[in-house]
């Protein structure tokens, strides 16, 4: 147990420190165990690599006391947790990125994400951590959105030895095992100790900082933005059976030719019509309101709807007047006090031809119609300002009704979050 | 150009007969398309090799041009089937439903639903895999025929024989300009595969070499393990998670997707058994698991199969001697914990001494830090008249390591008291 020689890894040291680490953090402890060590002369302090393996160099353990050793153990099992390699190769792809300089920049700002609410609370504050407050960054983003906010420069200088290994930035270390060396995880079991962890912490939420639970919540299911959702959802509205293209009687196939007798459909095109009814209470900010107009637009522009069909109708507690969305620019969205949603349904419905699909982008804070109205609607939920609303994002684990949404939207329309 | 060239100037004499320039460019063509193969493990076409043997309606999901196609080739030798492929969104509805056919008196005959040529080629040969690719892009009157073929296996008044199977392919709703989507049920039909492509096979193949997938063989031998195996699998999580047999889809992102219900465990059993059968890996299994149930129910199965995995503590107390551990940290504490757990559930001398053997081992093959808290446990339920046995010595070291652990959480928590005082 004592045989360590000066030079060589001190793996009581190390252990001690994990061991410390683990009574911090017990949420963190079946990741901690399941991270592999290997002494490395090649990594300044420790670095991981995907396959949850644990670098560590021999003098860097010597020269830090055991309490820092166990921040940065945690640190090192934050970069796998939260997949900080998956979602730096898929920035660089999205973005283009290439080359070491910008993988340091990822190092930085995954860095950056865990380490501002790391330590603490019975763990010591590793020497020479980054913070984001020392770049001048807010503190808890995420590591995309610290990538967007700093560049390398003068104030980042003092951090280019920093290498937390492939685990942190994607990149492969040549000093790495690889994927086919000893003591690896395989993807299915990264995947389980990420999803044991979770678990653990979504069973008991109490005992984990926010950022952990926020992790967990989302780890599986990460939420996707509401312009994808909105996007799918009045999509999915406007190609229904019915509208848009689709076969119908209404005229003989080109193919009836050579049955005669027979009826057979014909495939037509009927572009569909969609009415959005905006909330102008007040609650809502005009910004918020313009991105998503924007967004219905052009979604109904990709499902092949035409300008002039879509149309836009503000409303208050009294529906104004329609405007076909070839002002959209100049419609005036007044408004203020209480909604009343049902006179705008009410009007949009007696339009003459009806529209396919109805969208509303509202807070919420309405009475709706009592009857599912006869076309297809979709919801956009802005936040409500100055209440604590949840987003509802459920765990699949999760009763449905163990979290209450008061004046959610009826059921018979598809509910989108937005922002 | 200099094809039109050569017409237009008959005049110039030619240089003793010219290859014609598409023969050249045949070679060219030649050179192009030699190219090799490798062999490659590829766990989403073992995956849907697999779903695909156990009979089960596929649903592939991957944007347009990135290999689904050259997969289903790939899968259809490896089955020995005839490969038919159907651009669903080229079809009109009644191909699928049927084309009616006027006979002599419609009054009294009926008007049959005559077969498209591809479906009664299928029927005639009694095997084969059915391709429909592009699901998505039909229109959804399509979609609906195709989807009667997929469950029901009909084409009108044809029935396909057990020997055809069926996969689908469809690009992913954000893509997708015209919003494909599955309703709930429907969904809960199908094992939903991913596919994406892989950035060094792509790379590495335009260079000319393609890999070329070793497939799974299902063992004959292997085949009432394998059904043994998955009954317990999922009973057993069933059995311990019961709201996990029945879920529908709560939020808009999962609708269209895998989810649990009757339905999916039952192609859950089938897919576990097949798997097992064929010896295939972890990862192939949980592509399928979670293509059939869903992420979360997935994982959690996968994460019960990692403990039926683990050595069973009443086989490790009964001969701590010879007892083999797991390497892996995390599994090697669960073990050691549930070791504690069986002594402390029928609490004997013998079985805590035994215990104590297996920790002895456990510091000698692994690190030290996961011995700590099953030692400090198991010395909690020491009984009186129980002396403590002669090993414990030789976990002295897990003691001072426990120590020099405790020794930094009181500098911890003396610095940040000293902090605060400092503060003030």
């Amino acid at each position: 147990m004592n045989a360590y020689a000066p030079g060589t890894l001190d793996l009581d040291k190390l252990f001690a420190a994990r061991l410390h680490a683990v009574r911090a953090r017990p949420y963190l402890a079946t990741a901690l165990f399941a991270l592999h060590p290997v002494e490395s002369r090649q990594v300044p302090t420790m670095a991981v690599d995907r396959h949850w393996r644990c670098y560590v160099s021999p003098s860097f353990v010597d020269r830090t006391p055991v309490e820092e050793l166990a921040g940065v153990w945690v640190h090192e099992v934050s970069h796998l947790l939260r997949d900080h390699h998956g979602r730096s190769d898929r920035f660089a792809r999205e973005h283009g990125l290439t080359g070491s300089g910008e993988r340091l920049r990822m190092n930085i700002a995954a860095d950056c994400e865990i380490n501002d609410d790391a330590f603490g609370d019975g763990l010591v504050h590793p020497e020479g951590a980054v913070e984001p407050e020392a770049l001048g960054l807010p503190t808890g983003e995420l590591m995309e959105e610290y990538l967007r906010r700093f560049r390398l420069g003068p104030n980042t200088l003092s951090l280019s030895w920093l290498d937390c290994g492939s685990g942190a930035d994607g990149l492969g270390r040549e000093w790495e095992l690889g994927p086919n060396g000893a003591h690896g995880l395989s993807e299915q079991e990264r995947d389980a100790v990420r999803f044991r962890v979770a678990q653990g912490i979504n069973g008991r939420p109490g005992n984990a900082p926010k950022g952990w639970r926020r992790w967990a919540e989302e780890a599986f299911h990460p939420p996707l933005p509401w312009r994808e959702l909105l996007g799918a959802a009045v999509r999915s509205a406007a190609s229904d059976s019915g509208v848009g293209e689709d076969y119908t009687y209404g005229r003989p196939s080109r193919r009836s030719a050579g049955l005669p007798g027979v009826v057979l459909p014909s495939l037509r095109r009927r572009p569909p019509r969609v009415s959005v009814i905006i909330d102008t209470s007040g609650s809502v900010s005009d910004a918020e309101l313009g991105s998503a107009l924007l967004e219905v637009t052009a979604i109904s522009r990709a499902v092949g709807g035409r300008r002039d069909l879509v149309t836009v109708l503000p409303c208050d507690a009294s529906a104004g007047i329609v405007h076909p969305l070839c002002r959209a620019e100049g419609i005036p969205l007044m408004g203020g006090g209480g909604t009343d949603l049902r006179t705008g349904f009410a009007k949009a419905l007696r339009a003459s031809p009806r529209p396919d699909v109805v969208v509303v982008l509202t807070d919420g804070q309405t009475p709706w119609p009592d009857t599912r109205p006869p076309c297809r609607t979709v919801v956009g939920l802005f936040p409500r300002q100055h209440t604590l609303r949840r987003r509802p994002v459920r765990s699949w684990g999760e009763d449905e009704d163990d979290r209450y949404v008061p004046d959610s939207p009826p059921a018979w329309a598809r509910v989108v979050d937005i922002g | 150009m200099s094809i039109g060239m050569r017409c237009a100037a008959p005049e110039t004499p030619a240089t003793a007969s010219p290859t014609p320039q598409l023969d050249i460019a045949a070679d060219l063509l030649t050179l192009l398309r030699d190219t090799t193969t490798e062999p490659r493990p590829d766990t989403q076409l073992e995956a849907l090799t697999l779903a695909v043997a156990a009979d089960l309606p596929v649903l592939l999901w991957g944007e347009p041009g990135i290999g689904k196609t050259a997969a289903l080739t790939q899968l259809a030798t490896a089955l020995d089937l005839p490969l038919t492929t159907v651009i669903a969104s080229v079809h009109e509805p009644s191909d699928f439903s049927g084309l009616p056919v006027i006979g002599d008196d419609p009054a009294t005959h009926g008007v049959p639903m005559a077969p498209p040529d591809w479906a009664v080629r299928l029927v005639r040969a009694g095997r084969g895999l059915l391709f429909l690719d592009e699901l998505s892009t039909a229109p959804p009157a399509v979609q609906a025929a195709l989807l009667r073929l997929v469950l029901e296996r009909r084409i009108g008044a044809l029935q396909l024989p057990p020997g055809v199977r069926i996969v689908a392919a469809a690009n992913p709703r954000s893509s997708a300009a015209d919003g494909w989507e599955l309703s709930p049920p429907l969904a809960n039909r199908f094992v939903h595969l991913q596919w994406t492509h892989d950035h060094e096979v792509v790379v590495r193949g335009l260079g000319g070499t393609w890999p070329r997938a070793t497939l799974p063989l299902l063992a004959p031998e292997r085949l009432s393990e394998a059904v043994d195996f998955a009954r317990r699998a999922v009973c057993g999580l069933l059995a311990a998670r019961p709201k996990l047999v029945h879920q529908l889809p709560g939020n808009e992102t999962r609708r269209g997707g895998a989810w649990p219900s009757p339905r999916s465990w039952d192609m859950t059993l089938s897919l576990i058994a097949f798997a097992t059968a064929a010896g295939s890996s972890r990862e192939v299994l949980s592509l399928l698991v979670r293509g059939a149930v869903g992420d979360g129910p997935g994982l959690e199965l996968l994460a019960s199969l990692d403990r039926m995995d683990l050595p069973d503590p009443e086989t490790l107390l009964a001969d701590p001697a010879s007892a083999v551990l797991p390497q892996r940290g995390d599994l090697r504490q669960a073990v050691l914990d549930g070791v504690v757990a069986a002594v402390r559930g029928r609490p004997e001398k013998s079985r805590w001494d035994a215990a104590w053997a297996l920790l002895v081992r456990a510091l000698e093959t692994g690190a030290p830090d996961l011995v700590v808290v099953p030692a400090t446990t198991l010395a909690a339920l020491r009984q009186e008249n129980w002396d403590v046995p002669e090993a414990i010595e030789q976990l002295a070291g897990v003691v001072s390591l426990s120590r020099r652990a405790d020794r930094a959480a009181d500098r911890v928590a003396g610095r940040i008291g000293a902090g605060s005082a400092g503060g003030r």
